[in-house]
C-alpha cells in the first residue's frame, strides 16, 4: 500500500504536510514539462518580460515598494533591541540576554508572540473601525518611506513635492488612533485618542513651518534635491544655516514620533496604555510597529533635510573608481576566479598546517580556504564601498539616522512625562513664534544674499 | 443601556439603573448627599474609573474621577479592596503573635507597623527595654525609613513617565533590604521588634554591610537624585502642583513628611519622644511651600538625616542584653496605652486595651497613609487628569495600611 493511498486521517502529522506537497511538487513538474514542450512558457516569459520592460517606471515602484515594505520589519526588530538594550544599560540593568547571541533575538521573539496572541475585540467596540484603525497607522508610516533617499538612486519615488507628501501622508497615523480610541469603548482609549489628535495637529504646524527654510534654501521640496544641495563637505549642511529650524524640528518631531516625553498618548501612569489599550495579539503589534517605523522615518527625515542625507562628512579623501580598465578586464577576471583563490588559500593554509601538524593538509587546506574567503569578502566589500556610490551613501545615511534612533532612545530612558497643558503650551508659545522667526530670518537672509 | 439591581431596600426587587456596567457609578441608590451629587453627572463630564487595577494606583486603591475633557471635578477614593481584618485578628491572638500580624501593614516600611505595638503593649506592661535593644530599633528604623523614601522617589519619577529613576533609587533600597536581611532573616516583612527588645543582636554580616555602604551612602544618594531633583521637565510638573496649605493641612490631621512640607516641624520623634532620640541630634527638615515638589525634596533631606542619625547610633551604641526579662505568657494588668513612632509616612500609632487576659481587648492602628490620602479631595479638582498620579504620588499612601 503506498503512501499516497493512505486516507489522509491516518497519516502523521508531518505526513499531513509532506504528501500534499509532493503532489504539488509533481503536479508542478508535469505542468512545467507541458508548458515548455508545448512552447506556452517560453511564450509568457517573454510576454511578461515584454510588458515588464514596457513599464519600467512601474515595476521600479513595485520593487521598491516590496522593498521598503520588507525594509520595516528589520528596522523595527533592530529599534526594539536597541531600545531594550540602551534602556537597559542606561537603567543599570542587563537587558535581554537569552535568545540569540547578546539577546539579538529578543526583539523577533517579541514579535513571535505578539503574532500567537489572542486577538480579541472588546464588546460594545465598533468592529470596522478597530480593525481598520492599526492598518490605517501603519499604512501611514510605510507610506512615507517611499519618498525617503537612503542613497544616490536608491529611493521608492521622488516627487517634486516629496516633502508635502511625507507629511501628509505622515499625518494619516494621526486618523488611525483616532480611530482606535473611538472605537474601543474605553474611556482611557478615547482620552489617549484625544490627546493623540490634539497633538499631532499641534505639532503638524511647527514641524512643516520649521522645514520651511530648508526648503527655501534648498528650492525644491523633493527630498533628493534638498540632499543633493547640501553635497559637500559638513559646512553644507542645512543644520550649519538653520540651527534654529533643526531645534523646532527635532522637538516637534518627537511629539510626532510619540516619544517620551511626549508620549501622552499612551502614558501608562495615567491612561493605561491610552488608544492602544484595549488593543491584544498582531493588531497591537501594528501600532508598536507603527511607532518604531515612525521613528526611524523622523530619524531619517532630520538626517536628509539637516545633516546631508547620505552625503559624507568630509569629501571622500583616497582616489576612487580605481576599477580596472575594461581591457584588463578579461585577464584580471580569470586570474581573480582561478588562480587567486587556489593560490591564496594554500598560502593561508601552510601557516594552519604548521602549527597543527597532526591535521592532514587537506583540512588545513580548507580553513584556509575559509580564512581566504572571509578576507576576500572584506576586501571585496571594502572594493564596493570606494567605489559604489550607492553603498558608501546607505551606510553614512544609517550611521546619521541611528544616532538620532539612539538620540530618541536615550530621552526615553532620561527624561519624565510633560503634562497636556505644557505640551499645548511648547507647541503654539514657544516653537511656532520660533519657527516663525526662523522663516523670516531665512527670507530676509536669502533676499539680501541673492537679491 | 439600561441594567437591572436588587433594590436596597427588598433585594428581590430588581430596579432599573441608568448605570450599565461600564459605568464608574455605584449599582444603588446613593447613601449619602456627597454621593449623590458626586455620582450626577452635568453636561460634558465624564466618569474615568482608575483602579483598583491601574498601572500606577499605589497598590489597589481605586479612585472615580470626574472630568470635564483632561481637567479634573471631583473625585472619590474607594477604599476596601484590601481589608485583610488585621485588628481583629490581633485581638484574638496573644501579645506576641499579634505583632506578626501587624507586619504587613504598610508593608513598605514593616519595623515601623512593628515598633508601634511593641511600644504600646511595653506600656501596658510598664517594662524598661535594654538600651542596647533601643538603638538596634532606631538603627534599624531608620535603614527602613531610607528604604521606604527610595522607593517613594523611584514611583514618584515612575508616575510622571520617568522609568531611570526608580532603578536608580533602588541600589539603596536593596543595599538597605539585604542588609536587614542580614540582620532580621527577613526582606520585607522582618518581624524583628519583640516586646522588651529585639530578635538578635547586630551580627558581623550586618555591620560589615552598614560600614560598607555608610562610606558612600550620602554621595551615592545625591548621585541617584541627581537626575531628577533639577530636571526642568519634573520640576515644571511638579512645581505648585497640589498645593496644601499649613492650616489645611493641620485640619485634616495630615502628619509625616507631608505636613513638614508644608511648613509645621512637627516630628514624633521630637514632638513626643520616644526611644533613644531625645539624646540623638538631627534636624527635622521642613520647606514652606507645601507642593509636590516640595514634598519629594523633602523626603530627600530626610534620607540624609536619617543617615546622620545612623552615624551617631554606631558611635553610641552601648553593650548588653538586647531583651528583657519577661515571662513567655504575658498577661498585663488592665488598661489603655497609645504609643505613636514616626513612621516614613508620618505618625503611626497604635492604641490597645488590655482586660487582663493574654490577648488585648482592643487593638487599633492609627496609619498616616489614611490621614494623608483625605488630602487627595480637596487637592484634586481644577488640576489635570495627569496630576492625579502626581499628586498621589507625592502623599506617598500604601495600601495595606489604609485598609488594614
Amino acid at each position: 500500500m503506498s503512501v499516497v493511498a493512505r486516507s489522509s486521517g491516518r497519516l502523521s502529522p508531518s505526513g499531513k504536510v509532506v504528501v500534499p506537497l509532493l503532489g504539488a511538487l509533481v503536479l508542478l513538474l508535469v505542468v512545467l514539462l507541458a508548458g515548455v514542450g508545448t512552447g506556452l512558457i517560453p511564450a509568457i516569459v517573454i510576454w511578461i518580460g515584454g510588458v515588464l520592460i514596457a513599464n519600467v517606471a512601474i515595476v521600479r515602484f513595485v520593487v521598491a515598494a516590496t522593498a521598503v515594505l520588507l525594509f520595516t520589519i528589520p528596522t523595527a526588530f533592530v529599534i526594539i533591541f536597541l531600545e531594550l538594550k540602551v534602556i537597559a544599560f542606561m537603567n543599570l540593568r542587563i537587558g535581554p540576554n537569552r535568545v540569540g547571541p547578546w539577546g539579538t533575538l529578543a526583539s523577533v521573539v517579541h514579535g513571535l508572540k505578539v503574532l500567537s496572541k489572542e486577538d480579541f475585540t472588546p464588546t460594545g467596540a465598533d468592529v470596522t473601525v478597530f480593525t481598520l484603525a492599526p492598518v490605517v497607522t501603519f499604512v501611514g508610516s510605510v507610506m512615507a518611506f517611499m519618498v525617503l533617499p537612503f542613497g544616490p538612486g536608491l529611493f521608492g519615488v521622488d516627487f517634486n513635492v516629496g516633502l508635502l507628501y511625507f507629511f501628509g501622508v505622515g499625518g494619516l497615523g494621526v486618523v488611525g488612533l483616532l480611530m482606535a480610541g473611538w472605537s474601543s469603548f474605553n474611556k482611557y482609549s478615547l482620552l489617549g485618542g484625544l490627546r493623540s489628535a490634539a497633538q499631532m495637529v499641534s505639532y503638524e504646524i511647527p514641524l512643516t513651518l520649521s522645514v520651511a527654510g530648508v526648503i527655501m534654501l534648498a528650492g525644491t521640496m523633493s527630498l533628493n534635491g534638498i540632499v543633493q544641495a547640501q553635497s559637500g563637505s559638513f559646512l553644507d549642511w542645512f543644520v550649519v544655516r538653520q540651527p534654529l529650524a533643526f531645534l523646532v524640528f527635532f522637538i516637534a518631531a518627537t511629539a510626532e514620533a510619540n516619544r517620551t516625553p511626549f508620549d501622552l498618548t499612551e502614558a501608562d501612569s495615567e491612561i493605561v496604555a491610552g488608544f492602544a489599550t484595549e488593543y491584544s495579539g498582531m493588531r497591537f503589534g501594528f501600532f508598536f510597529f507603527a511607532e518604531y517605523v515612525n521613528v526611524f522615518l523622523l530619524s531619517g527625515l532630520a538626517v536628509v533635510l539637516f545633516f546631508g542625507g547620505w552625503t559624507a562628512p568630509v569629501p571622500w579623501p583616497w582616489p576612487v573608481h580605481i576599477l580596472l580598465t575594461s581591457s584588463e578586464l578579461g585577464p584580471a577576471l580569470i586570474a581573480l576566479i582561478v588562480v587567486v583563490p587556489v593560490v591564496g588559500s594554500v598560502l593561508f593554509a601552510l601557516p594552519v598546517w604548521m602549527l597543527r601538524s597532526e591535521w592532514p593538509f587537506w583540512r588545513a587546506w580548507i580553513l584556509g580556504l575559509v580564512l581566504f574567503s572571509l578576507l576576500a569578502i572584506g576586501a571585496l566589500g571594502i572594493y564596493l564601498l570606494i567605489n559604489l556610490d550607492a553603498l558608501l551613501g546607505i551606510v553614512w545615511f544609517f550611521a546619521k539616522a541611528y544616532v538620532f534612533v539612539f538620540t530618541f532612545v536615550w530621552m526615553r530612558a532620561t527624561l519624565p512625562r510633560v503634562r497636556i497643558d505644557q505640551l499645548m503650551g511648547l507647541a503654539w508659545k514657544w516653537l511656532l513664534p520660533a519657527a516663525l522667526v526662523n522663516l523670516f530670518l531665512t527670507a530676509l537672509a536669502i533676499l539680501v544674499v541673492h537679491p | 443601556m439600561v441594567t437591572r439591581i436588587p433594590s436596597l431596600d427588598d433585594p428581590r426587587v430588581l430596579v432599573e439603573t441608568p448605570a450599565t456596567i461600564y459605568d464608574a457609578i455605584p449599582p444603588y441608590a446613593p447613601r449619602t448627599e456627597r454621593e449623590a451629587e458626586f455620582y450626577t453627572l452635568r453636561d460634558g463630564e465624564m466618569l474615568v474609573n482608575m483602579g483598583p487595577q491601574h498601572p500606577s494606583t499605589h497598590g489597589v486603591l481605586r479612585l472615580v474621577v470626574k472630568i470635564e475633557g483632561e481637567r479634573v471635578v471631583d473625585l472619590d477614593p474607594v477604599l476596601g479592596y484590601l481589608h485583610r481584618g488585621i485588628e481583629k485578628l490581633s485581638e484574638n491572638a496573644d501579645y506576641h503573635h499579634a505583632i506578626c500580624y501587624t507586619d504587613p501593614l504598610e508593608y513598605v516600611s514593616s519595623l515601623f507597623n512593628e515598633l508601634a505595638p511593641v511600644m504600646a503593649f511595653e506600656h501596658l506592661l510598664d517594662l524598661r527595654v535594654p538600651r542596647r535593644a533601643e538603638y538596634i530599633r532606631v538603627l534599624s528604623c531608620e535603614l527602613n525609613r531610607i528604604a521606604s523614601h527610595a522607593l517613594f522617589i523611584g514611583w514618584m519619577a515612575l508616575d510622571l513617565g520617568g522609568i531611570t529613576p526608580i532603578l536608580y533609587s533602588f541600589i539603596e533600597r536593596d543595599e538597605i533590604v539585604e542588609m536587614l536581611a542580614a540582620l532580621t532573616g527577613q526582606r520585607m516583612l522582618f518581624n524583628y521588634m519583640r516586646i522588651g527588645g529585639v530578635n538578635g543582636d547586630l551580627n558581623h554580616e550586618f555591620l560589615s554591610r552598614l560600614g560598607d555602604w555608610m562610606g558612600h551612602a550620602l554621595a551615592q544618594v545625591e548621585a541617584d537624585t541627581a537626575l531628577l531633583n533639577q530636571n526642568e521637565i519634573f520640576v515644571r510638573r511638579t512645581r505648585g502642583l497640589g498645593r496644601v496649605d499649613r492650616r489645611t493641612a493641620l485640619e485634616l490631621g495630615i502628619s509625616g513628611p507631608n505636613v513638614r512640607a508644608c511648613g509645621v516641624p512637627y516630628d514624633v520623634r521630637r514632638a513626643h519622644p520616644y526611644s533613644v532620640y531625645p539624646e540623638l541630634e538631627f534636624e527635622i527638615p521642613t520647606r514652606e511651600e507645601g507642593d509636590s515638589y516640595a514634598r519629594y525634596m523633602l523626603r530627600i533631606d530626610e534620607i540624609k538625616q536619617s543617615i546622620h542619625i545612623i552615624d551617631q547610633v554606631m558611635h553610641q551604641m552601648p553593650d548588653g542584653p538586647v531583651m528583657a526579662q519577661l515571662p513567655r505568657r504575658i498577661t498585663p494588668r488592665p488598661g489603655r496605652a497609645w504609643a505613636a513612632v514616626e513612621s516614613p509616612r508620618g505618625q503611626y500609632g497604635c492604641f490597645a486595651i488590655s482586660d487582663g487576659t493574654d490577648q488585648p481587648f482592643r487593638f487599633r492602628i492609627h496609619d498616616p497613609s489614611f490621614v494623608n490620602l483625605q488630602a487627595v479631595v480637596p487637592l484634586m479638582p481644577g488640576n489635570l487628569l495627569a496630576d492625579t498620579m502626581a499628586v498621589m504620588a507625592s502623599l506617598d499612601p500604601v495600601m495595606g495600611g489604609i485598609d488594614k
